[in-house]
């Protein structure tokens, strides 16, 4: 997995992005399933591994949008 | 890599050609989402002739227009509570601040969303970890967690660092040094003001802190964090070494901190914010080395974005190799330096004469009045407002009392006194009215730079 300049993550932070990329996915496609403790601490989650995606410059935008 | 200096090592590290080519492509996201989301900020684009796919390199910054304290509370005015700078809606929010407006009571008001609020705590996490805080350090905040934003951000920073967090509100300065006493804190927050009181306190207590177990202090909210022999006093009284930090509510966090290798001045958070100086007067940018006034540019809060932003802070930057640390990230020597326009700081409070003024003029009982500032006991700002009230029918007690609370509830819960003095004592003007005295010293000895 490369970021927005073409660098090659580690394992490890592409780990950290794939996690990133499902809790998003999720509360854009099944947020309806999950309940209010899973809901919450799933944007609690974005929230955090945004700053993460942000600092290994892969560009992760905003994400108001689902709450976050 | 828990034991890197840095907390972001690939950004803190990198050359000057890429940090430049980072701020470029965020720059262009930012004016990106503004553009889209925010009408008011789309139009002074649009006006100026800018897109995000016209921003090329830094110099292209230039061509956006400036932004003003005075227009953020223009449009709060008009279009209230929080103006038109809004890009998210106000239901995302999980944080409201404020801080005192330049004009009357009205504050500037700002809104945080979850990850906004994040990233706020991940500035604070720059500068504790850059200053050499860990895991397991004891963190005591001497702060009063109300809607100044303040050390709220640092708070939220040392819990994800995983340090344990003392929570020093709403108690009394010696409450405050015993507790940082009993739990063997290792690291105090403060203003520079505060930790000398709270060294004063030490000393009536017959506290020895030198020997105590705090090894760190982090100061921000008043230039003096950087004043070398105020910085000396605060680190001889604890024993400890102290780091400067500056920030600012239109932010939410801090964009600026002071590194472990303590080189006289604050690394800015170069890949979260443009940091710009430029000429006061002209507008134009200033050299390495010369003195201006800060205009920042910042990526990280998007609920409100924030582009040059004419700070009125008066700095002085100089490149990151004066450091020895290894941050790539350039350096505001001697910190903020004091401001370029009246605005006064006071226990971490912005003060505007004009919003002084403004609130004093609802009294028409009141004739005159002049803004005292002073210095208590050796170490604390005071600030008091002398009133002549000529009329003997007037209920001056009354009007005294009512206006010590308006100016308090106008800036953030800042504690004024106000006086009345005998009538026709205090100086008329013919022309520019100047009712501030600013008495204050600076602790540290002689020679040392005014306040702000």
């Amino acid at each position: 997995m490369q970021n927005a300049i073409g660098e090659e993550l580690n394992g490890a932070q592409a780990e950290l992005m794939e996690c990133y990329a499902t809790l998003a996915r999720v509360l854009t496609d099944q947020r309806e399933d999950l309940a209010p403790f899973e809901e919450r601490n799933a944007l609690k989650a974005l929230g955090a591994l945004w700053q993460v995606a942000n600092g290994l410059d892969m560009d992760p935008g905003q994400v108001y949008h689902l709450g976050a | 890599m828990t034991e890197s200096p840095y907390w972001n090592p690939r950004h803190e590290t990198m050359s000057r050609a890429e940090i430049e080519a980072l701020q470029v492509r965020k720059l262009r996201k930012l004016l990106d989402w503004t553009e889209a989301q925010v009408p008011y900020h789309s139009k002074r684009l649009q006006d100026a002739g800018v897109t995000a796919d016209s921003i090329n390199s830094l110099d292209d910054l230039r061509r956006i227009p400036f932004m003003t304290r005075e227009e953020w509370m223009d449009g709060q005015l008009e279009q209230p509570p929080y103006g038109p700078i809004l890009a998210a809606p106000e239901e995302s929010a999980i944080r409201y601040h404020l801080t005192s407006g330049t004009t009357g009571k009205t504050p500037i008001r700002v809104l945080d969303s979850m990850k906004d609020w994040e990233w706020i705590a991940e500035m604070w996490c720059y500068g504790f970890w850059g200053f050499g805080i860990r895991p397991g350090d004891t963190v005591f905040f001497a702060f009063s967690y109300g809607t100044f934003v303040g050390f709220w951000g640092a708070h939220y920073a040392c819990e994800k660092m995983g340090c344990l967090v003392l929570p020093g509100g709403n108690m009394t300065t010696e409450g405050r040094v015993k507790q940082i006493l009993d739990m063997n804190a290792t690291v105090v927050c403060s203003t520079p003001t505060y930790a000398l009181r709270m060294a004063q306190e030490a000393r009536n207590l017959g506290i020895d802190l030198v020997n105590g177990p705090v090894k760190r202090l982090i100061l921000s909210g008043e230039p003096a964090g950087s004043i070398p022999a105020t910085k000396k006093l605060i680190e001889d009284q604890w024993g400890a070494k102290a780091g400067d930090t500056a920030g600012m509510t239109e932010l939410g966090t801090i964009m600026m901190f002071e590194c472990e290798q303590q080189p006289g001045g604050t690394h800015i958070i170069e890949d979260h914010y443009i940091e710009e100086v430029i000429d006061p007067q002209t507008g134009d940018p200033v050299a390495y080395g010369e003195p201006g006034e800060r205009v920042v540019t910042s990526f990280g809060r998007g609920f409100i974005p924030v582009i040059r932003y004419r700070t009125r802070d008066l700095v002085l930057k100089i490149p990151a190799a004066n450091c020895s640390c290894g941050r790539t990230f350039d350096i505001y020597e001697g910190g903020i330096r004091g401001r370029v326009d009246d605005m006064k700081l006071v226990r971490g409070t912005n003060v505007y004469p004009r919003a002084v003024e403004a609130i004093v003029r609802e009294y028409d009982s009141i004739d005159e009045f002049q803004i005292h500032l002073y210095t208590a006991e050796g170490i604390r700002d005071e600030i008091e407002v002398l009133v002549e009230i000529p009329d003997p029918a007037s209920d001056s007690d009354r009007i005294a009392a009512e206006l010590q609370t308006s100016l308090s509830e106008a800036h953030e819960g800042l504690r004024f006194a106000v006086r009345q003095v005998d009538n026709e004592s205090l100086p008329r003007f013919e022309l520019k009215a100047k009712r501030v005295l600013d008495e204050r010293e600076i602790a540290g000895g002689a020679g040392e730079r005014k306040q702000a």
